[in-house]
């Protein structure tokens, strides 16, 4: 079994990166974790059935679980989403480091 | 009579309602002039009402009811007595009169709309409120009363957001009690019903439970009435606007309390609690708000002080409990609606006149307003408790009350001293407002309009006071709902002369006093000004609240940081201990069954060290640009990885949406650093552990607990049956849009609201922070002399998209084609509306980036608009399905010539068109650079405004998303001699 070691390494790199100081690596990090969360729901459908799961051009009993396809397939498209979003609150302040609240202008008793 | 009387009832809130509905386009149309429709609808409302009120004071009880929660017996009920016909009537009658009022107080092109949408929704709550006959109906009514009071204080501007949240705060502290209460009288007496629950004989069989409740129902309406110590919400919810204030906080919303006391009474006449309580604090509200009335010199605080102490009078005599205290409270009720909304919307028409409330600054205006000044003295006279007027007659029947009163003698004199400082403020609003001014101020004209509806209701209580008998069979009906059955015996009754009465000599003696200190006010009042107690209600409030924040941030030291890796080492700590170590008790224990033969593929292990690889550089680089270029590395083996697991939508669609976050990945890094900050070996040695941790686990995790069992019966469901019963053979794409389109629909909502969000955050952050400063240096290189071929391929910006624009004058149309390919054979073969936007999206990105000046692409409100078009075409496609096939989102199918047709086609679209919208809304906000600024081209902050308001001069001066000064066709910049800003700096 190969694909646990990818979420493996997958989720290593994606838990360090979200540990360091700059936003733009723990978007990274989401990133990485999010491929291996997909990985990993396309594995519950069992990946011993790999073909393509499009009715009258495939044997039924090897066609892969579509299910899970759906899963990341919404999975994915939320993953842009929220890594786009949490990319603009990265550069507000001209500064993605996390240990410091963003300059955006307003005073603090305002 | 128009209607039955149970009929009058859904009548009268059908209107009310009416009323909250029409407001908006009113406002639309009419502007402030709203409030005369409005107004007229809320007499209509009274109207209706009539022949409920008739049968309610002739003795009948008219109940309608139509089904809400029947699983839980829930009903709007709806229950007409004397105590409902009160409180309906000084909702709709003040009501109508405050909204002529705000015609001519509000500003003529002000933000009137959440003021009438606000006002007309508490009216129709309030009014549902006193006459509902359901104990959860009442619960909600009462928090819809408490909600729109916060909303019309936190309205009137940035001084208003503290009082608000007090009043708030306090108002909610008594809805808790009030859902308490509800909960266990439910629980209790096992019905929802208010009349019955309130005619159980638990209350009188089990006196604890009893307490208990009176408690509760006590602390509700204390803090709606502004009872000490829950009065300080009032006088801070002066910042409201004056008809908010003559409405809500002297007529209706503070009333909301006492009509609650006046209903539960009946069910606590036998605990000596509430009497004491009602009484003691009633009378000790009534003294100290008297005296912090007079210790005032704004004329608006002053009023506000003045009604905590009349509602602690009422309270008092609520506490009474006997027939006349009953009817001395209803009584007082009605005097105090009518003077006190009169007198607030008068000092609205001071402010008008003088353009202050301050006694210290206000001219001598019995002069200039003699008439405003005469009505000022009626409803003084009448809080004052002076003959001939209905304050007199309600002010005497307390002090009869408080006769009644355990230690009534003590009653009698606590009251005389409230009475007293009673009379001295009364002396002060008048004297110190419009007799000694010395100040020369400028009096400007008042309209009259703004001054017929504060005149009415004073002047009302003075034929009122000489039409006794007619007011008598309603507060009759009243104080018989305000018993416990059987209670009223002897008949109110009410009249200006009983003779020489204790009462009588009381008065007398407290007008000597009052007149007294009057003489004296040279004296009296400046002495008064001072801060006697050195902090007040609000003081105490903040000081508390200040408290508890300093304990909750001891109690929160050991977690409370803004970096996340602290936050993290907990989550995922705990997910990688629970994971590894029940893999491995799992797998020692023999639990496990035997995996599928043929889980892994050779590719498998191909993509496991190229992943290695690229993630580990993703991981360790400090260069920003090698990092980005690693992770889209990562993402193309991720999707070779897919492929090989057969799921060919997947891989498309993540293919692209790797594609798309790369291009955005690069817009947002060309305005940071190059390379990211660095961190000590240490830390980077530890965390690199703790992660590998968190990898193990997981990977252990996946490995126990998949590929153990054969296809499961979903998989079996979907791959056999899902072809048949949608007609389509790509069988996750008709998961996605017919199945599970609930799913969907919240993903391109997900979708669309993160676009919208960053609109949102990027709005409230000021330009100079969003956009690199334009300082950006071009290196020096050797070329050829200025105009030449060579210098200009280099260094002119449309020489350098050029290559790029001319590629996609083929590739685009190729694109387009592309997509709407993608998006039609969605249905049979790979493809669906989220590919097709995302191949749509590369246009926009391609386009984006072949522009030679960094400009937005598309209308400026053109992304918005398709992020709210595909959320609403999803939605619309759903409805149809409700409507024309059995259940929401369930697809429709038709046949267009020999091209079978799914309205899941439509839903696609919904999905293309949030999606497009999203990424448009990225590209615009994300990709200025450090050139845009010296280009002078449109900043971050600007596009962000743009998206909501449309085209604008320049970026919006706030941080709070206020509405713009616009260059329009009727703004007055020329006239008034302000400049518009200006674009570019």
């Amino acid at each position: 079994m190969i694909l646990p070691l990818t979420i493996g390494v997958l989720v290593t790199a994606g838990v360090y990166l979200l540990t360091r100081r700059s936003m733009v690596r723990a978007v990274f990090g989401i990133g990485l974790l999010s491929h291996a969360a997909n990985l990993l729901i396309l594995t519950a459908g069992v990946t011993s059935f790999r073909e393509e799961p499009i009715a009258g051009r495939v044997d039924p009993a090897l066609a892969a679980d579509p299910l899970p396809q759906a899963f990341v397939l919404t999975a994915i498209v939320i993953t842009l989403a929220v890594m786009v979003l949490m990319l603009t609150m990265a550069v507000i302040g001209h500064d993605d480091d996390l240990r410091r609240a963003p300059e955006v202008g307003e005073t603090p008793d305002s | 009579m128009l209607t039955t009387p149970a009929g009058a009832v859904p009548l009268t809130l059908a209107l009310l309602v009416l009323a909250v509905v029409v407001s908006a386009p009113l406002v639309r149309v009419a502007g402030r002039n709203a409030g005369w429709p409005l107004a007229a609808l809320y007499l209509l409302a009274a109207g209706a009402f009539t022949p409920a009120a008739a049968d309610a004071v002739a003795g009948g009880h008219a109940r309608w009811s139509m089904e809400w929660v029947p699983a839980l017996g829930v009903e709007l009920a709806f229950r007409v007595d004397g105590i409902g016909v009160l409180f309906t009537y000084i909702a709709t009658l003040i009501g109508a009169v405050v909204f002529a009022y705000s015609t001519r107080y509000l500003k003529r092109d002000g933000a009137n709309l959440s003021f009438y949408l606000v006002m007309t929704t508490f009216t129709a709550a309030m009014t549902a409120l006193v006459l509902t006959d359901d104990l959860v109906v009442l619960f909600v009514c009462w928090e819809l009363t408490s909600i729109a009071s916060f909303l019309l204080i936190a309205r009137s501007g940035r001084g208003a957001e503290a009082p608000s949240f007090q009043a708030l705060l306090v108002t909610f502290v008594g809805g808790l009690a009030m859902l308490v209460a509800v909960g266990a009288i439910v629980a209790r007496t096992g019905t929802t019903v208010l009349s019955e629950a309130l005619r159980s004989d638990v209350w009188g069989a089990d006196p604890s439970f009893a307490t208990a409740v009176a408690l509760l129902v006590i602390i509700a309406a204390f803090t709606k009435s502004a009872q000490f110590p829950f009065h300080v919400w009032l006088p801070a919810a002066m910042a409201a606007d004056t008809p908010v204030s003559a409405y809500l906080h002297a007529a209706a919303v503070v009333k909301a309390g006492i009509f609650l006391l006046m209903r539960f009474g009946p069910a606590f006449a036998d605990v000596a609690v509430w009497h004491v309580l009602l009484i003691g604090v009633g009378l000790l509200t009534n003294c100290l708000g008297a005296w912090f009335a007079l210790a005032q010199t704004d004329l608006k605080k002053l009023m506000a002080y003045s009604t905590v102490s009349q509602l602690g009078l009422i309270v008092a005599a609520i506490g009474v409990g006997s027939p006349v205290g009953l009817t001395a409270a209803v009584v007082h009720t009605i005097a105090h609606a009518l003077f006190k909304s009169g007198l607030f919307m008068l000092v609205g028409v001071v402010d008008h006149a003088a353009h202050t409330r301050d006694l210290r600054r206000l001219p001598q205006l019995y002069r200039a307003m003699p008439w405003t000044f005469a009505v000022a003295l009626v409803g003084c006279a009448s809080m004052a408790g002076l003959p001939p007027l209905l304050g007199f007659v309600s002010k005497e029947s307390i002090l009869t009350a408080m006769r009644d009163a355990p230690a009534g003698a003590l009653a009698l004199a606590v009251a005389a001293f409230g009475s007293v400082l009673t009379f001295s403020y009364c002396a002060k609003i008048l004297l110190g407002g419009f007799v000694d001014g010395r100040e020369e101020r400028e009096i400007h004209p008042v309209e009259a309009s703004l001054w017929w509806p504060t005149a009415l209701p004073i002047l009302l209580g003075v034929p009122l006071a000489f039409a006794l008998g007619l007011l008598e069979p309603p507060v009759a009906a009243a104080v018989e709902a305000g018993l416990p059955a059987g209670a009223a015996g002897e008949h109110p009754h009410l009249s200006l002369w009983h003779g020489l009465t204790l009462e009588l000599w009381v008065t007398a003696l407290v007008v000597l006093a009052g007149v007294l200190v009057a003489l004296r006010r040279a004296r009296v009042f400046p002495a008064l000004q001072r801060d006697w107690f050195g902090f007040d209600g609000a003081r105490v409030v903040d000081l508390l609240t200040r408290a508890l924040a300093s304990a909750g941030r001891v109690v929160d030291r050991p977690v409370a940081v803004d970096h996340p890796s602290r936050h993290l080492v907990f989550i995922l700590g705990s997910f990688a201990a629970l994971l590894a170590g029940g893999a491995a008790v799992l797998a020692s224990g023999g639990h496990l069954p035997a995996p599928q033969p043929g889980l892994s593929a050779p590719i498998d292990a191909v993509v496991l060290v190229l992943v290695t690889v690229g993630a580990g550089v993703v991981a360790l680089s400090h260069n920003r640009i090698a990092a980005t270029v690693s992770l889209s590395a990562v993402g193309v083996l991720v999707v070779i990885q897919i492929i090989a697991l057969g799921a060919p939508d997947v891989a498309l669609t993540q293919m692209l949406v790797e594609a798309l976050t790369i291009v955005v990945i690069m817009l947002v890094l060309q305005k940071l650093p190059t390379t990211f900050p660095r961190s000590s070996r240490g830390s980077r040695a530890r965390a690199l552990g703790f992660a590998a941790l968190v990898g193990v686990g997981a990977a252990a995790g996946t490995w126990a607990l998949t590929g153990r069992r054969g296809t499961s019966g979903v998989a079996q469901h979907y791959i056999e049956d899902a072809p048949v019963i949608s007609g389509g053979a790509n069988i996750v794409n008709v998961i996605l849009v017919e199945f599970r389109a609930l799913d969907t629909l919240g993903e391109l909502t997900v979708l669309g609201m993160a676009g919208i969000a960053i609109v949102a955050l990027v709005s409230t952050v000021r330009n100079d922070h969003l956009d690199p400063p334009g300082d950006q240096e071009i290196p020096e290189i050797d070329l050829r002399a200025d105009g030449s071929a060579a210098e200009r391929a280099i260094r002119a910006a449309w020489a350098n998209v050029l290559p790029l624009q001319l590629l996609l004058r083929v590739v685009n149309p190729i694109l387009a084609l592309v997509s709407a390919i993608l998006f039609l054979r969605g249905h049979n073969e790979p493809g669906g509306g989220f590919i097709a936007a995302l191949v749509g999206s590369a246009i926009v990105g391609l386009t984006y980036l072949s522009t030679s000046r960094d400009r937005q692409i598309g209308p400026p409100r053109l992304p918005v608009f398709l992020v709210g078009g595909g959320v609403i075409t999803a939605v619309l496609t759903g409805l149809a399905g409700l409507v024309g096939a059995t259940s929401f989102l369930e697809p429709l199918h038709g046949h267009i010539g020999a091209w079978h047709f799914s309205s899941s086609l439509v839903f696609d679209l919904g999905v293309y068109l949030a999606v497009l919208g999203l990424v448009m809304i990225a590209f615009n906000l994300l990709g200025t650079s450090a050139a845009t600024r010296t280009a002078g081209e449109e900043g971050t902050r600007e596009r962000a405004d743009e998206a909501v308001e449309g085209e604008l001069s320049g970026p919006l001066d706030t941080v709070r998303g206020e509405s713009p000064g616009r260059v329009g066709r009727t703004t007055s910049f020329i006239s008034s001699g302000t400049r518009p800003k200006e674009p570019g700096r």
